[in-house]
């Protein structure tokens, strides 16, 4: 059930409790998860903290800790499958889910006892009635036990040929109603999209207690913002929430602006900044970010040659040098840095691209700390997702969410790093797929496959980088093809995964349109793929549209595929 | 050389790291002791010989024995202290049950020594602090705040927390404990102390 009074419910009630926190291994989760450990540490909450990354390790963890606790939260998964279910908890176990994956599976939204949903309700989550989905079975019994009741026969006749034709009304209501209750859950549970950034909502429930600090809306910001980077909501969306978001930037930040009581300069302040959506651009060169970003890659067509000049073009037309351009933007000329976002936007404007710039928020504190959100997100996805072998998953995630502490920015620099290595092996990937013509289309939607030896396979065998990845070469394809149809096809890619155990990653995407509303629906399609040709699927990831398959069960997973969406 | 072999005690507790205590060298102690035997029973004839037969020659030779002995027995008592002084400082590190692994290296006087601290030590701490006494081993330096976060370091099992539900401690998980009941975790390094 929906919990509808955050601080009754849900705060006061595990106030006095030890709990367990589940946290899936994205960077809104962790968000969510520094806000929540904030708000814990302030009223003494005993909780025990563990990291997940898919639904095996839920499971196990669950077993293995359901004999000391009674009380679960979850971020960011189990919100989209049937939870008692899978985990088979006791009576007295209850679940806190908060969670961004949608839809909300129907028995989660309408158990009253065990599962309670920490979601909005105004985010129109269009649950089915329950009148349309549950049925009482006991009406059924009551009618079969009046059979035996006649004293006649002739009267007992008549009464059986009644009983008959009721009897066959029934049937035939009930199997209507089965096939609508069919129909109604297929369509609801089809597509699969996000809803509110998780770490939004537990700054919200901070808010709520007067606990809400800086820190706690610097983290629900780059919580909000890891969605928009990985294209998890609609730009509306995102829009609405900066909104919300600017509210309490500027209750908190307003000292910044009132002349007479000004913090000192080197206190931690947050900014709203229209700003370029440049990735990284203010620790890296300017040159290096143009050519990174997927949006300006994209545009400007950089695989080619003739895209290469047409960049040259670009920052000839707005008078930088390149020797400047490809110095660190930090050691660029003062006074090419200062009307630097309106130049860019203008000539961006004649180049065809309006959306240069975004808005956003930033961070500064000490005295040369400045970190756009963007730059956080991309920092902590990169430590999460790190092929580094020395550490297990969970070493990766205790990295991230350390990282996300302003007194732990070594280890976020060590992310920017990593970040512009991940970055720039994404374009050469892209650049290598798109001039070895690797994305082919298959009818309904466009293919294309990592092969092993291909140089930073290893960097995408995670499924955020992999799904990024996925993106960024379908809005690269959408921009190099000519044919009208392949545009608005959606896109399946694979990469290999584990040599080992044979096994490959596969993502699907949506197509790209302008005003897409992000619904996925490649998780069903998965699913029933893999059933009809018992190809042997793992879908351990909680986004359903990530699956690990068998490399030999490749291609006819895919036939099936093709067959089911043509 | 003589004295070599108390050289020999000393050097070795002096190569042993802070807090470590080395096995009892009981081998190294009887040699030491046999030696001063030894010595003893020869300046003891040596001084007869000089009282009664008026040789003053042996004189300088009593006195050099003498000072071995003399040197002998600092060394012993040396060693023995610096061991009691280790031992004690094992209380307050580990707590009144010692590993077995260090019970091995303490000879039986010193196990004797070590019990007796105890009881002084608890006699000390019930006086103190009204009826319940006070456990002046806990925070050894001032604490911040009544729980702190910890993160797991190794697989250590099940804990068991003041409510008497116990706590499952993996590698890489993080926890929020009270403050008294991780000291002696942090100190043995399953867990670490996070600031955040």
């Amino acid at each position: 059930m929906f919990v509808s009074d955050f601080r009754k419910e849900f705060y006061e009630v595990v106030q006095s409790q030890r709990v367990l926190l589940f946290v899936a291994s994205d960077v809104d989760a962790l968000c969510a998860c520094k806000i929540l450990q904030a708000l814990f540490q302030c009223d003494h909450v005993q909780y025990t903290l563990v990291p997940v990354s898919g639904w095996q390790e839920l499971e196990t963890a669950f077993l293995e800790h359901k004999e000391q606790f009674h009380y679960f939260i979850l971020i960011n998964c189990g919100a989209n499958v049937d939870l008692l279910d899978i985990l088979q908890p006791d009576e007295d176990t209850i679940f806190f889910v908060c969670d961004t994956h949608r839809p909300v599976n129907v028995v989660n939204v309408y158990n009253d006892t065990q599962i309670k949903l920490l979601i909005k309700q105004d985010d129109d989550l269009e649950v089915p009635a329950y009148e349309d989905i549950f049925r009482d079975e006991e009406e059924d019994e009551e009618h079969s036990g009046n059979d035996s009741d006649g004293s006649e026969p002739s009267e007992k006749r008549t009464r059986l040929e009644e009983e008959i034709v009721e009897q066959t009304m029934r049937r035939r209501q009930r199997r209507e109603w089965e096939a609508r209750r069919r129909d109604i859950l297929f369509d609801y549970e089809q597509y699969e999209y996000h809803g509110t950034s998780s770490a939004m909502v537990m700054f919200e429930l901070a808010w709520m207690l007067s606990k809400d600090l800086n820190d706690m809306l610097w983290w629900a910001i780059v919580g909000l913002t890891d969605q928009w980077v990985q294209d998890k909501i609609t730009q509306m969306k995102y829009v609405t929430d900066v909104g919300v978001l600017q509210r309490h930037v500027s209750r908190h930040n307003h000292r910044n602006e009132d002349e007479e009581n000004t913090l000192s300069v080197d206190c931690t302040r947050i900014s709203f900044e229209y700003d370029l959506r440049l990735v990284l651009y203010q620790h890296w060169s300017l040159h290096d970010s143009l050519c990174n970003t997927s949006y300006t890659a994209a545009r400007f067509k950089l695989w080619s040659v003739h895209g290469q000049k047409r960049l040259q073009e670009f920052l000839a037309d707005m008078g930088l040098p390149l020797k400047q351009v490809k110095q660190k933007f930090q050691a660029m000329d003062i006074s090419l840095k200062e009307n630097l976002r309106e130049m860019i936007e203008e000539s961006a404007n004649k180049f065809g691209m309006k959306d240069m710039r975004v808005q956003t928020f930033s961070i500064h504190f000490g005295f040369k700390h400045k970190f756009l959100a963007s730059d956080v997100v991309f920092a902590t996805m990169s430590l999460m997702e790190s092929p580094e072998k020395d550490g297990s998953g969970t070493d990766h995630f205790i990295q991230a969410l350390d990282s996300l502490s302003r007194s732990n920015l070594d280890k976020l620099y060590h992310g920017l790093e990593l970040a512009k290595k991940q970055l720039r092996a994404t374009q050469q990937t892209i650049a290598s797929c798109l001039c070895t013509n690797l994305v082919i289309s298959q009818g309904p939607f466009l293919y294309c496959s990592l092969m092993e030896g291909t140089p930073d396979v290893m960097l995408f065998s995670r499924p955020a980088s992999l799904s990024l990845l996925s993106k960024h070469l379908l809005k690269s394809f959408v921009c190099s093809t000519k044919n009208r149809r392949c545009k608005l096809l959606p896109l399946v890619m694979a990469a290999p995964l584990s040599v080992e155990h044979g096994t490959v990653t596969v993502v699907g995407i949506p197509p790209e349109t302008d005003s897409s509303d992000r619904k996925n629906f490649f998780g069903r399609a998965f699913e029933k793929a893999a059933e009809s040709t018992s190809s042997r699927m793992l879908h351990n990831h909680f986004d359903l549209s990530v699956i690990e398959l068998k490399a030999e069960d490749r291609s006819k997973f895919l036939d099936a595929l093709i067959s089911l969406l043509s | 050389m003589f004295c070599d072999k108390a050289m020999e005690l000393i050097r070795e507790l002096h190569r042993a790291p802070e807090g470590q205590l080395p096995a009892f060298n009981e081998d190294g102690l009887r040699q030491v002791l046999e030696e001063m035997k030894a010595l003893y029973e020869q300046n003891q004839s040596d001084v007869n010989e000089a009282k009664s037969g008026g040789r003053s020659d042996l004189i300088p030779t009593i006195k050099f024995r003498h000072c071995s002995l003399l040197r002998n027995r600092r060394c012993t008592v040396a060693y023995l202290y610096d061991r009691l002084l280790r031992i004690r400082a094992l209380r307050w590190e580990y707590g009144s049950v010692l590993p077995n692994a260090l019970r091995f290296h303490m000879a039986a006087e010193e196990m004797e020594w070590f019990n007796n601290y105890k009881r002084s030590l608890a006699t000390y701490m019930r006086s103190l602090g009204g009826d319940e006494g006070l456990d002046i081993t806990q925070d050894m330096k001032p604490p911040k705040s009544l729980y702190i976060e910890v993160r797991c370091l190794k697989d250590y099992g099940e804990f068991e927390v003041d409510d008497g539900t116990s706590v499952l401690l993996k590698k890489n998980s993080q926890h929020f404990l009270p403050r008294w009941k991780c000291e002696q975790l942090i100190r043995q390094g399953v867990l670490e102390h996070i600031l955040s």
